[in-house]
Parts: C-alpha cells; structure tokens; sequence
C-alpha cells in the first residue's frame, strides 16, 4: 500500500463517525421519509405496510390546490418581511452597540440576548397570553386605556400577521444581531477613519463600507435564517391556530397548510409524500437563492 | 490519543445506540409489568399501594411518559421497548386497535354491565363489539359557578334563563358566563343537547345535520356574551378571579378554584328550552389498557394486576384523589362517595353524557370541529355555509386516512 492510498484511507477513518453520525441524524430521516411515502402507511397498515408506488404523491398533489397556493404566497410575503425587517433591525442595533465610548455595552447585549435563551414555546405563548390576550393582555389594556375599545389583535388575518411578524423578530433577533455584531468588530477601523479623512458621512460609510464588509460575513446565517423562516411552523399555528386556542384568524404558511390538511390524519405514507414534496421545493429555492449569491459576488 | 478519544467515541455511539431497548424479563424468576401513564402522582400511588402485595413474584412499574400517544404508535408492536399495560383515557381504542397494538381486555378480566361496571364506561371501552379497557374512573364537564355572585334562585335550569342571567350580569368587566366555546370538547354538549354530533360512534362527521347547525346556531348569541379567546387559560382565570360568575369545566379544575378561595357550587345541566335535553357533554373514561405484544407472554401476571385493580377499594380511594367518578356501581353505595357533591354530579351528568367517540376518525375531527366554531363564533362566518364546508373538509380528512 502506498503512502497516498494510506493517507486517503486514514482520513476516512477518521472523519467516518462524524460521517456516520450526520448519515444517522440528517440522510437517514430524509431517505427513509422518501421509503414511506412510497408504502401505505397509516392507522389501518400500520405494522404490515406494503409498497404502494407513486399513488400517495397522485393524492398528495390533490393538497396543491388554491389554498396551498394562498398559503404559497403567505409563506413568500412572511419570509420577505420578516428577513427585511431582520436584516434592518439587526443593523441598526449591532451599530448601535458599537457605538465608541459606549458605556454598559454588556449589560445592552446580554439583555439583547435573552429572547434566545428562553425556549421559543414559551415566548410564543408569554406573547400570546401576555401581551395579545383581550382580557389580560398588556397592549390590550394600554389601547383600551387609550382608545376606549377593546381590541383583538389575532382576530383578523392582517393583525394577527402583523402580531407573528412582531413575535418571530423577538424570537430571531438576537442570531442575527450576534453575527452583525461580530462581523462589525471584524471590519478594520483604518476605512473609517480613512473615509473620514474623505469627508464621508456616516450614511456613506454605512453603505459603502459596513455593508459590503459584512455581506460575506453574515451570507450563512442569512442563508440559514431564510429557510428556519420559510418553514416555520411554532409561531404562526401556537400563536392562532393551536387546537383550543383558535383566534379566527386565517394566516396559513405552507408548513401549517400541510399540517392541517395531511399530518393530522396519522397518514404517514400520505405525509410523508406532501414532506418530500416540499422538500424538494425548498432545495429548488436553495438553488435559485444560492445561483444568486454566486451571481452577486 | 486521538486515537483512544475516537475509540471511545465510537464505544459511546454504539451505546447510545443500543441503549433504547427494555430487558426482557426471563420466564423464571420474578416478573416486572410496566405501565405507562400521563397521571398525577396522587393516582399513581393508589395504585402503587393496591399492587404492592403482588410483590415479589410481580413488580409493577408506573412509568409517567411525556408524549405516550406518540410513543405507543411506534414502540407498540415491540416487545423490547413497549410496556405491558398504558393507563389512558379511552378516546383512542380506536387508534391502536386498528394499528394492532391493543389486546381485547376481557381475555385478562371481565368488563361489562354485568360485572359491575356503569354503563357509560363500558361503551367508552367498546371498540367494533371489543372491549380494551378496563376503566377505572370517569370524568365529564359541570356547571359550576361562584356562589358569591351566583345564588340558588339564580341558578338558571334552561338555557334561557343562563342567556337572561348573562344579558344582566355581563358589564363591568364581569361576565355571567364563561366557557371555551370554539373548543370541541366543550361546545358538543351544546351540539348535543340539540341532538346533533360531532362525530357519531360508528365515525361519522355530523357538523352540517340539521341539528348541528340549529345548536351552533344557538350558542353564537351565549358567546357574543363571552371573552374573545376560547383557550383554557382564559377562560378559567376569569373564574377563579372572580370575575366570571358560572362556567363549564372539568373536575381537575376544582382544586384551583378552590385554592383560589373561590366558593364553588355543582348544578345540574342547563335544559335546552327548544328540545327539552340538558346540555350534554363527552364523559372521558381513563383505565388500563393491554399491549398485545405481551398478552400471550405475560398473560398470568397481567390477570393478576387488572384483578388487583378492579377492585372496588382501589376504585374508592382513586375516586377521592382525582375528583373524578368511579366505574364501579358498588362504590356509589359507599357514604364517602355518596355523600360527595362532586361525585355524585359527575354520576348524574353522566346519565346524559355522551362518551368521546372512539374511533380513528376523532383525530382529525378536533381541528376540524375546532375551525368550524372559530368560524361561526368569532369569524362570523354565515352557520350553515361554514357547516357544510367542514364537513366537506372532515370527509376529505377521513378518506385521506386510508
């Protein structure tokens, strides 16, 4: 055996249990996903299941209908407006906290990180009862203070949206202020002071400097936060469509849609087809935003 | 170095792979019967002490499981990781006999009218002519209500006269009456007293017969009376803040209203004034179920265990630590549960209690059923239109089941 072979061997073995392990946790679910939706899985096959072909993808296609596509078209608008307002809000305080001089910077970024450490079940549900709730909640009452009316913020399909959008910034905030905050400190101080020297302002800076030094920094976690936000589920069915706790609003993401229409019939051949199906929609969006990047740069 | 610390990494995997399975227990010598359950710990050491003489030749192990529905569909058919026996209510027979997963209960004991059991618990038992659980105790919803602000001669007996007390009592932030009226389990004593259903026993959508729709007809204008939310929370601190002066409720609730220092009072039902029938909600019956992997193994063991538990003493002091309704008939000559209020409502209401169907088909009738109601009672969706296309969806939802 030569030394080449050898080496090619020995870093085999030495990455295999990290390769075995991302086979057991990430390949595996997606391949054995794609094994039940070929079979007749359900409550009445559920141990003795045969292989039934493509028959559950010919009914899962029933499910893309105009509702499916509604809820397309919500699930577009929602990842647009919460990644915007993320990316802006995020900005704004990272540059807020590296601010020079600024005094009790830790005491900012640690109260800044507390959404994160809370488990997002709660916050959706602190939110929800806290702040939304018509009897007890605090906005309610400060509006009622205020105008006199009682108000049902997660009745109507705009305010409820609104309240979501409002709940996920607090919950997804603190990543992305972390990464800018990061990205922020790696920039080099000598292209300010140089653009100074220029006579930029700090609009300038900020656009010609801060954000393009920072692109390549934070280009993964937006990639991430994209798709955590593309296929959320918590925020939207906890906060109005929760079996019991329904507030009349009508907001489905594709994720919700599927779960209403598919997952709750415990047919797991059916489910497990619409899964693969969206699946395979997110890879494509994976490929265009990725096409994209490659472009940008 | 490395080397070692990958050795041991892989040791580890290995382990935490192989680590789910139970132990077996071998044929000879003492034998260990798992039960999992969702329960509080006060209903779990009744039933710890009434098995404790089985001990040693059998220990009973009660296992509290988050998640146990889940668990049971995809470990019940093996024998390495499934328990003996799971304590639950009876909603989803259905589910698991048709999975397979449950044994008939009455190949360990007798369950039946005859042997003693009230008659709501052994319908909620049978699933197509089998019966799989033995129950223990039952639970429905009561009218309760505070009697600070509610007196006797306000206790309305008809619908309408609720609807009177609500129009006069409802203002200044108070309300004269609460309850999760877009919550199914709730609104179907409503359906109910109109004779109409959710779901009929044999898994039947009801949501547009005529019935239905007259009831959530008539129950808009009791929640246009009511909060906006219809969640548990709500509704129930409105209660026990003193700020709602009746609700339906279950009898887990009693001890926070009581710790809230409320003074608390059971009425009957309110009758629909149109039909002349009290509302009448789901009566949940919780008892033991057998897993079908180890009824022909564990046979002997199990017999022994449901027979130690059907007991009527057992059922007695369960009844006391739950608040809940024995199953047993016997147990109501009993004074201590005679004499208890509560109890003895529950019983009563269970003679027009409906119990939760059974069948596979209630899990996609909750969403269902739910997003009808939010429809009609905080949408204000036009009632028979709403109806009609829920029960489009709950038909589509069934068929998809398949």
């Amino acid at each position: 055996m030569n030394g080449k072979r050898k080496s090619y061997l020995k870093s085999w073995m030495i990455s295999s249990p990290a390769l075995i392990l991302i086979g057991l946790i990430v390949v595996f679910p997606i391949l054995y996903t794609f094994y039940i939706s070929l079979t007749n899985m359900n409550t009445y096959h559920w141990f003795n299941y045969d292989i039934i072909g493509l028959k559950n993808y010919a009914r899962a296609v029933t499910v893309f209908d105009s509702g499916f596509l509604e809820a397309l078209g919500n699930t577009i608008l929602w990842t647009a407006v919460n990644m915007a307002m993320q990316l802006v809000i995020a900005f704004v305080i990272a540059n807020f906290l590296n601010v020079p001089g600024l005094r009790l910077r830790n005491v900012y970024k640690t109260i800044l990180m507390f959404p994160w450490a809370m488990p997002g079940y709660v916050s959706i549900l602190l939110w929800k009862t806290g702040m939304f709730n018509s009897q007890f909640g605090l906005l309610t009452q400060w509006m009622e203070q205020l105008s006199g009316q009682m108000i049902r913020w997660l009745q109507n399909d705009v305010s409820a949206f609104i309240c979501c959008t409002v709940v996920n910034l607090w919950l997804a905030l603190p990543f992305m202020i972390m990464i800018m905050d990061g990205g922020l400190k790696s920039i080099d101080r000598s292209y300010y002071e140089s653009a100074t020297l220029d006579g930029a302002g700090p609009i300038r800076q900020a656009v010609s400097i801060t954000v393009p030094c920072l692109k390549p920094v934070i280009g993964p976690s937006v990639m991430i936060t994209l798709f955590t936000t593309f296929k959320q589920f918590d925020v939207i069915y906890l906060m109005t469509q929760q079996v019991g706790a329904q507030t009349g609003a009508h907001i489905h993401t594709v994720i919700t849609y599927a779960y209403e229409n598919a997952f709750i019939t415990n047919n797991y051949g059916y489910s497990s087809a619409i899964s693969v199906m969206i699946f395979l929609m997110l890879i494509v969006f994976a490929q265009l935003t990725g096409r994209r990047k490659e472009a940008d740069a | 170095m490395r080397k070692v610390f990958a050795l041991l990494l892989m040791i580890c995997l290995i382990f935490t792979m192989t680590g789910c399975s139970r132990k077996e227990n071998t044929a000879s010598g003492p034998v260990t019967i798992t039960v999992w359950h969702d329960k509080e710990d006060a209903v779990i050491a009744v039933l710890e002490e009434a098995v404790k003489p089985l001990r040693p030749d059998i220990n009973v192990v009660f296992e509290k499981k988050s998640g146990m529905t889940e668990s049971l569909k995809l470990v019940g058919n093996d024998k390495n990781a499934a328990p003996e026996m799971y304590f639950f209510a009876h909603d989803k027979i259905g589910v698991y006999a048709e999975m397979g997963v449950i044994a008939p209960i009455t190949d360990f004991v007798d369950v039946s009218e005859q042997a003693g059991y009230v008659p709501i618990t052994v319908r909620g038992a049978a699933y197509k002519g089998k019966i799989y659980q033995m129950p223990l105790y039952f639970e429905t919803l009561l009218f309760m209500y505070n009697k600070k602000y509610m007196k006797e001669a306000d206790i309305p007996a008809t619908t309408e006269q609720l609807y009177g007390y609500m129009e006069r009592k409802t203002k200044y932030g108070h309300y004269g009456f609460v309850e999760q009226h877009s919550t199914p389990y709730y609104a179907a004593g409503w359906i109910h007293g109109f004779g109409g259903s959710i779901l009929s026993e044999d898994g039947k959508p009801g949501l547009n017969a005529p019935e239905t729709v007259k009831a959530l007809a008539y129950h808009k204008k009791f929640v246009d009376y009511m909060p906006g939310e219809t969640e548990y929370a709500t509704v129930n601190t409105l209660f026990t803040e003193g700020m709602a002066h009746a609700t339906i409720a279950g009898p887990w609730f009693i001890p926070t209203v009581r710790a809230a220092g409320i003074d608390v009072g059971i009425a009957p039902m309110p009758i629909v004034d149109e039909t002349g029938l009290p509302l009448a909600p789901y009566s949940g019956v919780q008892g033991l179920h057998v897993l079908k992997v180890h009824a022909e193994t564990k046979k002997a063991p199990i017999t022994a265990v449901l027979t130690t538990l059907m007991q009527p003493e057992v059922s007695n002091k369960l009844a006391k630590v739950s608040g809940c309704a024995p199953a047993l008939e016997s147990c109501y000559a009993q004074d201590d549960v005679k004499n208890d209020v509560l109890i003895m409502a529950m019983r009563s209401t269970a003679e027009t209690a409906v119990p939760m169907p059974n069948t596979p088909e209630l899990d996609v009738m909750w969403t269902v059923a739910g997003s009808l109601l939010t429809d009609v009672n905080m949408s204000g969706y036009e009632v028979q239109t709403a109806a009609d296309s829920a029960q489009k969806k709950a038909l589509e939802l069934i068929e998809a089941m398949k």
